[in-house]
């Protein structure tokens, strides 16, 4: 061997892959926070239901503890589980 | 002695008692029995039977007191006008005293008889006051005495004096002399107010004498302020500043002439920097400056609050000036790479403490600068490359920076880079994970030792990142595939997106005589590990292995060239490109039309130029200096306009593995074309700034809107000016913002007014 590697220090970014470019509550880009926060990433993160649907954590949260009754998806309606 | 009540003559008593209180009264010789038997004369007066004739001592004291007294000031006025006061003095002194001891001798009728009537007395008079109320009337009344026959005679004659003297003064005398001949003048009174006058006079006096000394003379004084100050003249400046500071406004002169000499010493010291360390010239000078005039305004102005406010106005115009109106201030960028060159791993061996020092006080030019979203960018593109190529002295001096930064700035100036660094902690954490969990109970063998910096994209100022095709080396592809595969496990919802162009590589080169161990970035070492089987390869191969982009391999190939690593059958010039995309593009436009005009180009109809000359050919015509030729020709060759048969790395380029490299270091760095910020970096990094003004001034303007509906014009420049608080934008700038958002339906004109808009909900 002629030249041989040592050591390599990768660098990567991370972001979100979601199956929609937005939000279905706040309309704001996965790309960016939740209507509250002021950084994405970490401190926003998406969550997704058993349903697939994908939202910010932020805005589904506020949605269901609006909902008396049946904890529902606002996209499809079905009963809404988080996805583990 | 019997203290029972008896008869008493009073005439004989009185009469043997006035000879004693004669002597008493003027300090004479009065013998001990004689006081005794007065004393008790007056006892048994008050006591007197059938009837006290306590009244009637008092009545004949008080007439022989009178008597007393007239005398006395009979005597005073005789001694003359000239002696008055020290006759008046002498006899006042001798009264005062010699009342006292009547006072004890006439104790018993004062305390037994006098008080209690008089107090009966004065609350007939007074009703309920109090004897405090009754004696502060007095003092008031006195002092009223005192104004009316004394002082204001006192400050007039006073006045004249001033005047008198300050005018003989200006005669014989130069400033510096003037003013301290008044300081002492001013100093004199003092004292001579305090011990002499009454408390009230001494603001009078003092007002007098800067009035006669110092306002009547405010011209000449001010005048002199420019050449002291232009010479720093400590001791003259140090006086003037207590005089000029009692006329009001007097200061204003003296403080415009500090502002503007600091300003001008300021400027000197940042302009004409030249050298390589040009930010570190300019932040140390201009804190030597501001450390000079600080010590300075605290000594000479002890520290007066518009003193330092004219320090903080020089300082920033100077930090803020403009050498070349067209072109911003290059200060936030230097100030930026001040702070890079501290926080940087080097060789300069600051010690801990001393680089903290360093960075506390950039933080007060930091505190000047205007357009600190231009720092922002540079100090996040420098703050990046530290962390991510692992540069930094250490974490806590880049954290205790940053804190420094958002004290100064507060939070939302510094949260990208408390983001980033938070990445760069999580991503050791990672690691480890990698290591210690994934990589171990799968027992996987990686070949190469791996770590990797998980970034966020959106925090870190890479740029719009371009993700070049680029097939990863065989020795990559493992660790990419496993990382892939732990992180995906580890976070939900994920995507990687690697960044070759920054990551890098730690190689060992076993070709040459003796093992080198080289750390470079990924690209280079991908170039460098196809010369695995066979030692020269054209570029045209090198690209098509890779896929990598042409621009791309050029550059690293020219980096690899450049450090001897890898040889070109033609001759590599690399500083070129670097040097000559600066150019604008009207100056090249100018160039190309004075070549033209001087026919060594034709132009056709396309615009195309070309035609073959040589650089000898150009130069002859042209008689320019070869330096200039070159550059000119270089910067035609840049934008494709010319070709040229050198300098440019083409698809049948041969480039050969250097077997005879050599270098007394084993252990080396190829610092990539990439990593060296070039000009063209610089200016998209301004002009990117540019692009983040304008999309912040529209978000205020909407935001204004929103909040407002309508609103006319000047208003609303106004309220955007108030809200952008990390830079000062132009006037056209936010113009153009307004123009733009109606452009884009956000805002209107209103219909019937021509200066008002309104929101577009």
């Amino acid at each position: 061997m002629k030249v041989k590697v040592k050591s390599w220090t990768g660098v990567a970014t991370w972001r979100w892959v979601a199956n929609d470019d937005t939000c279905g509550i706040c309309r704001i880009a996965f790309e960016g926070c939740c209507s509250d926060c002021k950084l994405p990433g970490d401190d926003c993160p998406l969550v997704w239901g058993q349903c697939s649907h994908c939202f910010h954590i932020h805005c589904i949260m506020k949605w269901l503890n609006s909902q008396q009754v049946h904890h529902q998806c606002p996209m499809c309606r079905q009963e809404w589980k988080f996805k583990e | 002695m019997s203290l029972k009540p008896k008869q008493v003559d009073f005439n004989k008593t009185w009469g043997s008692l006035q000879e004693t209180i004669q002597g008493v009264i003027t300090l004479g010789n009065v013998r001990r029995a004689t006081w005794n038997d007065r004393f008790s004369d007056i006892y048994s007066l008050c006591v007197a039977y059938p009837e006290p004739l306590a009244d009637r001592l008092y009545q004949e004291t008080k007439l022989f007191l009178d008597q007393h007294v007239t005398n006395l000031r009979g005597k005073v006025l005789e001694s003359g006008e000239r002696n008055l006061v020290n006759s008046y003095y002498d006899a006042w002194t001798e009264y005062s005293q010699g009342i006292n001891y009547m006072h004890q001798l006439y104790l018993y009728l004062n305390q037994q008889h006098i008080k209690k009537q008089k107090l009966s007395e004065a609350e007939i008079i007074y009703g309920n006051y109090t004897g405090d109320s009754q004696e502060q009337m007095e003092i008031g009344e006195l002092v009223k005495l005192y104004v009316d026959i004394f002082e204001t005679q006192f400050l007039e004659m006073s006045g004249e004096w001033y005047k008198s003297e300050a005018s003989k003064l200006l005669q014989t005398c130069n400033v510096s002399q003037y003013m301290e001949r008044v300081l002492q003048v001013l100093h004199e009174e003092t004292n001579r107010s305090v011990r002499f006058l009454h408390v009230s006079s001494y603001p009078k006096v003092k007002a007098k004498c800067e009035q006669h000394m110092v306002a009547d003379h405010l011209n000449f004084l001010q005048g002199e302020c420019v050449p002291m100050v232009a010479e720093e003249r400590r001791h003259d400046l140090a006086n003037m500043y207590p005089l000029l500071r009692s006329v009001r406004e007097g200061i204003n002169i003296l403080i415009d002439a500090v502002r503007d000499h600091i300003c001008k010493q300021g400027l000197e010291a940042i302009s004409g920097l030249s050298g390589d360390n040009i930010s570190t010239q300019f932040v140390e000078n201009m804190l030597a400056v501001h450390k000079k005039y600080k010590a300075f305004v605290k000594e000479l102005f002890s520290g007066d609050q518009s003193f330092m406010g004219a320090l903080d106005k020089a300082c920033s115009s100077v930090i803020n000036h403009k050498f070349d109106p067209k072109m911003p201030s290059k200060s936030p960028e230097y100030l930026a790479k001040y702070c890079d060159m501290l926080l940087k791993k080097s060789s300069k061996g600051l010690s801990e403490s001393e680089m903290d020092d360093k960075l506390s006080q950039s933080i007060t030019v930091f505190k000047y600068i205007d357009d600190k979203d231009v720092f922002h960018k540079f100090y996040a593109k420098m703050l990046a490359k530290r962390l991510i190529h692992q540069q930094s002295t250490s974490m806590d001096g880049e954290e205790a920076m940053i804190n420094k930064l958002k004290q100064a700035c507060g939070y939302e100036f510094t949260n990208k880079f408390h983001r980033m660094l938070t990445d760069i902690k999580i991503s050791g954490g990672l690691n480890e994970k990698f290591h210690s969990e994934f990589v171990k109970t799968n027992e996987i063998d990686l070949g190469i030792h791996f770590s990797i910096n998980i970034l966020q994209a959106g925090s870190w100022p890479l740029g719009p990142t371009v993700i070049s095709s680029f097939s990863v080396p065989q020795e990559l592809e493992k660790c990419i595939h496993m990382f892939e595969k732990f992180y995906h496990g580890q976070f939900n919802g994920r995507k990687l997106s690697w960044l070759h162009n920054i990551s890098q590589v730690e190689l060992k080169l076993s070709y040459l005589k003796r093992p080198y161990f080289v750390t470079m970035q990924t690209f280079q070492m991908a170039i460098l590990l196809l010369f695995e089987k066979n030692d020269a390869m054209t570029c045209g191969d090198i690209q098509t292995v890779l896929s990598l982009s042409q621009d791309q391999i050029g550059r690293h190939i020219a980096s690899l060239v450049e450090c001897k690593l890898l040889t070109s059958n033609k001759e590599v010039s690399l500083g070129l490109p670097g040097l000559f995309l600066f150019k604008y593009q009207d100056q090249i436009g100018r160039h190309i039309a004075s070549l033209v005009e001087c026919k060594l180009l034709t132009s056709n109809k396309e615009g195309d130029i070309q035609k073959k000359k040589s650089t000898g050919d150009i130069q002859t015509v042209l008689s320019l200096s070869q330096d200039q030729i070159g550059r000119h020709i270089a910067s035609l060759v840049e934008c494709k306009l010319l070709t040229s048969n050198k300098e440019e790395l083409t698809e049948d380029t041969e480039i050969r593995l250097n077997l005879g490299y050599n270098n007394k270091r084993t252990k080396l760095k190829i610092s990539g074309a990439v990593q060296k910020e070039t000009p063209q970096e610089i200016e998209r990094t301004v002009s990117s700034v540019d692009e983040d003004r304008k999309l912040y001034l529209q978000a205020a303007i909407v935001r204004i809107m929103k909040s407002r509906k309508q609103i006319r014009h000047n208003a609303l420049i106004q309220e955007v000016l108030s809200q952008s608080k990390s830079f000062a934008p132009s006037i056209s700038m936010i113009k153009k913002c307004i123009e733009s958002l109606i452009d884009k339906n956000y805002v209107e004109r209103t219909a019937n007014s021509t200066d008002e808009y309104s929101y577009v909900a």
